[in-house]
């Protein structure tokens, strides 16, 4: 038995879906199962790089020398851009972060005649096969970045300041320090905030389809465009991003449970 | 009859505005019009929709005695917006196809459009024909759409679908795509006002002729009757010619 048929059927038993035209939903299949793996596949990318970006940048952030020669090497080179980076992603507009990266920024960088970084036949089949992939990439990774770089600091400031005081007199150096007392505490302090940030971001990433990247709200755009009827696929893609969100959300508090057990308090 | 799953949600609405109506008795009509689509319909800097669509659309309800208002709708809602009462008249260089007649009303037709490919100056292709397995970009739910989902199938990833047709031709020029289909209209407006561009286009002999339309919503026969009548009388008495130079010359 085919969709069609078997949608009849269910039509028949539920008079209310009568007018439900799931088949054009049906028709469009691949585009809405390569729209998972696309929305998937870009969310989990700009998380990880994001979650880099908010460690080293959070670390930034709060990076102080309050005497000698590293007092304004220190202040102008990292905490100052880093705290740039985070007003500028966080006072935009993901939406006009990605239009931006997409048709200004990433065309300035990589074109067929005149890209500053890459040009000519590679920069061609680059922008052609995976140009929308990148610049909705780097947008929301770079967004993420900004949100996560404040989950970082929020985190490091968290842990008393006796626990740098003991490590540092116990004769590590900052970076063992960051790397073996602070930022493991931190961490468990993170989960939570972390993983409303990766539901934020799978939901977000539907505004990519704005650049033309195929992923689900762009399989929906489509169907929609194609039979000017809104219920069938944009229905469609808020079941499947629930899905996911409510997976994500189970894993998020599966690591939080893990982690408490190794040592939380609460 | 209302198409959709709701349809007791609607008719209450219906019914509410059928009872609201004898309250205003000289009805401004609400005109979708999706202005990001020069010449046919663009934003003038006071925030008002200009273009061709407009000034036939003013000249026809002129001529109809209808009060009219222009609300700037963008295209992927604009025919749901005539179904849900938000707005009363669509212009905005519609293309008359029979998919589109199901569900919605035409008026005679007011304007002969065709397909155009845009492609960079150095490219080889000369027909559609030649775009087979390249990049294509287009406006979402557009005739370019279509034409292009013919060619390439209909979940092709080489279709890349814009919200706005300048856009998609922005992706052309940065080498996003290989080419862009769209009404001809449009593309040749965009290629005359970006001579740096290096763009040229591309006429296929095979692409149909298609006709703009006025939409109303299905069933609304008395205000498709008015709009009619206008569209009659201004290409009687001149006014549709006059309207025509200006924007396309000849």
């Amino acid at each position: 038995m085919d969709f069609n048929q078997f949608w009849q059927h269910v039509q028949q038993a539920v008079p209310l879906l009568d007018n439900f035209q799931l088949q054009m939903v049906w028709e469009y299949r691949e585009l809405f199962i390569d729209g998972i793996q696309m929305t998937l596949g870009i969310t989990l990318i700009a998380v990880v790089l994001g979650t880099l970006i908010g460690l080293f940048a959070g670390m930034a952030r709060l990076a102080d020398v309050k005497h000698g020669p590293w007092k304004y090497p220190v202040r102008f080179l990292l905490r100052w851009p880093a705290t740039a980076y985070v007003t500028f992603f966080r006072g935009t507009p993901l939406f006009v972060q990605i239009l931006l990266t997409h048709f200004a920024v990433m065309p300035l960088l990589v074109h067929p005649d005149h890209g500053l970084i890459l040009s000519g036949e590679l920069a061609s089949t680059l922008r052609q096969d995976y140009g929308a992939f990148l610049s909705g990439l780097v947008a929301l990774t770079l967004n993420a970045g900004a949100y996560i770089t404040e989950i970082f600091r929020a985190g490091i400031q968290s842990i008393a300041k006796g626990q740098f005081e003991a490590a540092r007199s116990l004769g590590m150096t900052y970076g063992q320090t960051m790397r073996f007392i602070i930022v493991p505490q931190a961490f468990r302090r993170m989960l939570p905030p972390l993983g409303n940030e990766a539901i934020m971001l799978l939901k977000d990433s539907s505004l990519v389809s704005a650049i033309g990247l195929g992923e689900l709200a762009y399989a929906a755009r489509t169907v929609a465009g194609a039979y000017s009827r809104y219920w069938e696929p944009y229905l469609t893609i808020s079941f499947i991003y629930l899905i996911m969100t409510l997976v994500l959300a189970a894993g998020v508090n599966h690591l939080e449970k893990r982690y408490q057990q190794s040592g939380g308090i609460h | 009859m209302l198409r959709t799953p709701f349809r007791f949600l609607t008719t209450a609405l219906l019914a509410g505005m059928m009872l609201n109506a004898p309250a205003h008795a000289a009805k401004t009509y609400q005109v979708a019009t999706d202005a990001a689509y020069a010449p046919f319909e663009s934003l003038n800097e006071k925030k008002e929709a200009v273009g061709f669509d407009m000034d036939i659309m003013k000249a026809v309800a002129a001529k109809a005695g209808l009060q009219i208002k222009f609300v700037n709708t963008p295209w992927e809602g604009i025919f749901a917006s005539l179904n849900n009462g938000d707005r009363d008249i669509v212009i905005s260089a519609v293309t008359i196809t029979p998919e589109r007649k199901q569900s919605m009303d035409f008026s005679e037709p007011y304007f002969e459009a065709k397909q155009l490919i845009a492609v960079g100056q150095s490219s080889k292709a000369t027909k559609l024909a030649d775009l087979k397995g390249k990049k294509i970009g287009v406006q979402t739910g557009t005739t370019g759409d279509e034409v292009a989902q013919k060619l390439l199938g209909k979940t092709s990833p080489n279709i890349k679908r814009f919200e706005s047709t300048p856009l998609a031709i922005q992706e052309l020029q940065s080498g996003g795509v290989d080419a862009v289909i769209a009404d001809n209209g449009v593309v040749v407006n965009y290629v005359s006002n970006n001579a740096k561009a290096k763009l040229k286009t591309i006429d296929d002999a095979t692409f149909a002729k298609e006709y703009y339309g006025i939409v109303v919503k299905k069933g609304n026969k008395a205000l498709l009757e008015q709009i009619n009548k206008g569209l009659a009388a201004i290409k009687a008495d001149g006014t549709y010619d006059k309207i025509y130079k200006q924007y396309f010359g000849k």
